[in-house]
């Protein structure tokens, strides 16, 4: 009896032991990614832009925080304290696109999921490892579902209420306001200071309309990373479905999107680009990466048939075919998961590499054209003939860029086995 | 290994049917159709856009944008389909009734036909051309509606018009020109056959009876197809079907911009580009394998991880940004003015002496200087993005070699190390970065839209730049159809040295 006990206490300790020594593949890749500081740092340096383009209104925007109107002053239903900004954030007179509404809502909900993650990470000890693995992904689904539902009531409510000229209102004395840093809209034409040198209060100077340069590329970094992201989402999963049709299936499934894949390396992509842009009267940023994603799925089809040909012959998956499993599950519990690695090392060289695309079609003059999209601002800035209307933007340009590529250089590193020590 | 390149050539062929299938799907099922819109959007009942309604007629005409995408049916066409679009027609010029005031003939306002339906209808029975006259000439002659009718009449005037022989081609048969003139005859004189606004039904049935009954009496046979004529109406009188004929001709069509043959257009320019592209392959290849082995040779020292972060550095600067400052710095006099602002040549550097008017006036010795000075920043800013991926290949591909075993037997024989490394790695390591060369052409063609356009070089990219703006329908075509041919003779091109340099590749 008493052996019997031992034996069990002794098998419990060894469950407990082994589970607080499981390292996932997650956990594996990460730990190696950590050994590249630079690719590590630069991973950081993401975060911050994407950080950045979610606070862009905190730092410039043409509307107070608070403002305390006396009698008397502006229109006579205005008078009081108000906080503008917080309402400025969803109304259409000052946000018109929903790519901004959107950023503007992760200003209030980011840091709420920011919160409730670093709860779930504390957690992490006390919980059971499965139960910790369900929680999380409970939660980003959830979070995703939620934020989703609040964007589409806000975007479709559209929100509008009478314009209010702060800036004009604030120059009056008796009026007490607290602006953001800038008091500058990324869109409004002032044409009292057109083409201004760089100084305290514009800080990078303004462009031919009279728009502050850096409020425009602070707006920008949204543009950017938004165009880079979506458009690679939209590839990359054009290619995981070809690619792993291509690959799982084989016959005649292989054969035709290989024939495709084929059929496509053979134009110069960007041309391909051009010609679509071509059709589009006006095209909006979901239109550019709409012609970016349907473009660029060759590379992702290529590499994920290539990784499903090479799973399907290993020893897990044969086991698990001959364990009579759902072809679904198959497919995705054993295939896919494996085969994700190397398509996320792609996908963020993608995501730089869609950011360039754009940038060089706002270059040509045919990106989105009212929105401030770092290409966009370097052509404006090169009809002025300043050198800092060009450098800054393509500055913004090369350190996003630059940024990514350490971090697929990192990525790619610590995913390949040969270099795991 | 004539066969191997044989069964190369061979399969390039479907590939290519493939993209023209690809290039004919995009230009025709694109949202919006490559036309200057401006002329679409107008054209209604309006009696003043008649001219502009011509010539849009005649452009749709001459780009094939009035037949059927792939399949025709039009033969099958009822008399109930064409009444359809020629009461939206009427509808829309009957008067709206209102409360106050019912004119005679008058329409309830949401009766009213939409009036994007309008022009779609106007469009539809455009297209339609010749094959709907004896619905219209019976739609004429015994409806009851008396507008119905007299449209149906207007219709007639342009849509019995046939169409000419080898119209926009450039020479033209003595037997087409004689078919042509007579054809043209009977197009002007058919044209004139049309209904004043104010025509009454005695002028309607005279104008019926005198003309157009007698005409269509004549010419009856023109419309009566037997089973062979509906299936070639089918395949044949297609935009697809239109297309193959004129590829199989090599005929890309004239650019509507200056009515210039598409082809002659890219070959004229085509040079440059070509110019462009060899020598930023050729410059990449000749720094990035020194670049790549010195590094891969050094692995993991301080110098090689500085080089790789720099050329990681170099390959995410946006090309256009690169030749932007370029030239603001270096070429506009401010603060230097060492190099001309763009163009492909044309000015001879201040050290070499006096430049001559045009480069028709050029030695040949001249030329070549003039256009390297030009070229000078153009291939830099192509080149180092190229200088930095390919080395990157250069030193996987060497650090993959380095560490196989003929390398310690080429050691242990006493070979000396330069000889290992040139000799025995280099040449088996550069084998994967050779096949890179097919992949890279098709993204530098792409890429020198950009440079072209910086540089102003005259060359496609720019050429497809121009036609992208003009919406030049044929010119796109053609480059992106010539641009494609380019990347399969570069692919192949590379498949071959990939199979001259590695022995283990079989020919067959």
């Amino acid at each position: 009896m008493e052996d019997i006990k031992q034996a069990e206490a002794a098998r419990i300790a060894a469950r407990a032991k082994a589970e607080a020594d499981f390292k996932s593949y997650g956990d594996i890749i990460w730990n190696q990614f950590q050994k590249y500081p630079l690719s590590y740092y630069s991973m950081y340096g993401v975060v911050w832009l994407f950080v950045i383009a979610v606070l862009a209104p905190v730092l410039a925007l043409n509307v107070p925080f608070y403002a305390n109107i006396p009698e008397g002053v502006g229109a006579a239903n205005l008078a009081g304290i108000h906080f503008p900004w917080f309402t400025a954030l969803f109304d259409r007179n000052f946000f018109e696109s929903g790519l901004d509404i959107f950023f503007n809502m992760l200003i209030f909900t980011l840091p709420l999921n920011f919160v409730i993650w670093l709860v779930l990470k504390k957690s992490k000890g006390e919980l059971k490892r499965r139960d910790f693995v369900t929680m999380r992904t409970r939660f980003v689904l959830w979070s995703a579902l939620g934020q989703s539902i609040v964007f589409t009531l806000v975007y479709l409510g559209g929100f509008r209420e009478p314009y209010v000229d702060w800036i004009t209102l604030s120059g009056d004395s008796s009026v007490s306001t607290f602006f953001p840093l800038l008091k500058y809209s990324y869109r409004d034409v002032d044409l009292s200071s057109v083409i201004l040198d760089p100084d305290f209060t514009h800080w990078l100077g303004t462009d031919r309309e009279g728009r502050d340069v850096f409020t425009r590329i602070l707006y920008g970094t949204r543009i950017s990373l938004t165009i880079g992201v979506v458009a690679v989402a939209i590839y990359t999963t054009i290619g995981v479905i070809l690619g792993g049709l291509a690959g799982y299936f084989g016959k005649w499934v292989d054969m035709v999107v290989l024939r495709l894949v084929e059929v496509m390396i053979c134009f110069p992509t960007f041309f391909l680009i051009l010609t679509l842009r071509g059709f589009i009267d006006d095209p909006s940023i979901f239109h550019i990466m709409l012609i970016i994603g349907l473009t660029g799925w060759t590379g992702i089809a290529r590499l994920v048939r290539a990784e499903f040909l090479r799973l399907k012959r290993q020893d897990f998956v044969q086991a698990a075919i001959a364990l009579g499993l759902t072809e679904r599950r198959i497919i995705f519990r054993h295939v896919m998961p494996n085969a994700l690695g190397p398509v996320f090392v792609s996908a963020t060289f993608g995501v730089a590499g869609a950011i360039l695309i754009e940038a060089s079609l706002s270059f040509l003059g045919l990106g989105p054209a009212t929105a401030p999209s770092w290409g966009q601002i370097l052509t404006a800035g090169r009809e002025t003939g300043k050198d800092v209307l060009i450098l800054a933007p393509g500055l913004a340009i090369f350190v996003t860029v630059i940024l990514l590529n350490l971090v697929g250089e990192g990525a790619r590193d610590a995913l390949d086995p040969k270099l795991r020590k | 290994m004539a066969t191997y390149i044989l069964k190369r050539i061979m399969l390039m062929f479907p590939t290519l049917f493939l993209i023209s299938v690809i290039i004919f799907l995009v230009l025709n099922l694109a949202p919006g159709k490559p036309t200057s819109s401006s002329v679409s959007t107008e054209g209604t009942q309006d009696s003043k856009s008649t001219e502009a309604r011509e010539s849009y007629r005649i452009f749709k005409e001459q780009f094939n944008f009035d037949k059927p995408v792939m399949f025709n049916t039009r033969f099958m066409l009822t008399r109930a389909d064409v009444f359809e679009e020629l009461r939206v027609l009427g509808d829309f010029a009957r008067p709206t009734c209102t409360a106050a005031n019912t004119p005679e003939n008058c329409l309830p306002a949401d009766e009213k036909p939409k009036s994007g339906r309008v022009i779609s209808a106007q469009d539809v029975i455009e297209d339609w051309g010749t094959y709907v006259v004896p619905h219209l000439i019976d739609i004429a002659r015994t409806d009851a509606r008396i507008d119905i009718r007299k449209l149906a009449v207007n219709r007639l005037a342009v849509n019995a018009k046939r169409r000419l022989l080898n119209e926009y081609g450039k020479n033209q048969t003595d037997e087409q020109r004689a078919y042509n003139r007579e054809v043209g005859a009977e197009n002007e004189m058919v044209s004139n056959w049309t209904a004043t606004d104010e025509v009454t039904l005695p002028e309607m049935e005279a104008l019926m009876a005198e003309k157009w009954t007698p005409w269509f009496e004549s010419h009856k046979d023109r419309w009566d197809w037997d089973f062979g004529d509906k299936a070639s109406m089918m395949f044949f009188d297609t935009r697809f079907a239109k297309y193959w004929g004129n590829l199989a001709r090599f005929d890309f069509g004239v650019s509507h911009i200056d009515k210039r043959p598409v082809l002659d257009k890219i070959m004229e320019r085509l040079p440059y580009t070509l110019t462009l592209n060899f020598l930023a392959i050729f410059f990449a290849y000749l720094f990035s394998i020194p670049i790549g082995v010195w590094s891969a040779y050094r692995q993991n020292s301080p110098a090689d991880r500085v080089v790789t972060a720099l050329l990681l550095a170099l390959y995410s600067l946006p090309s256009f940004f690169v030749g932007l400052l370029l030239l603001n710095w270096f070429a506009d006099g401010d603060p230097f003015g060492y190099f001309p602002t763009g163009g492909f040549a044309g000015q001879l550097p201040a050290w070499w002496g006096e430049t001559p008017a045009s480069t028709d006036e050029m030695t040949t010795i001249e030329y070549l200087v003039s256009a390297s000075y030009h070229l000078l920043l153009p291939v830099f800013c192509m080149t180092y993005g190229g200088i930095a991926s390919l080395s990157r290949y250069a030193r996987t591909g060497l650090l993959d070699t380095i560490r196989a075993d003929f390398i310690r037997t080429a050691r242990a024989k006493g070979l000396s190390e330069t000889m290992v490394i040139i000799k025995h790695a280099v040449r088996n390591g550069m084998i994967p970065v050779l096949t890179l060369l097919g992949t890279m052409l098709p993204a530098l063609i792409g890429g020198s839209v950009v440079i072209e356009y910086v540089f102003n070089i005259p060359g496609m990219g720019l050429f497809m730049f121009e036609s992208i703006f003009a919406r030049d329908y044929n010119a796109i075509m053609g480059v992106l159809l010539i641009s494609t041919v380019l990347t399969l003779f570069g692919l192949l091109a590379s498949d071959i040295s990939y199979a001259i340099v590695d022995p283990r590749i079989s020919f067959d």
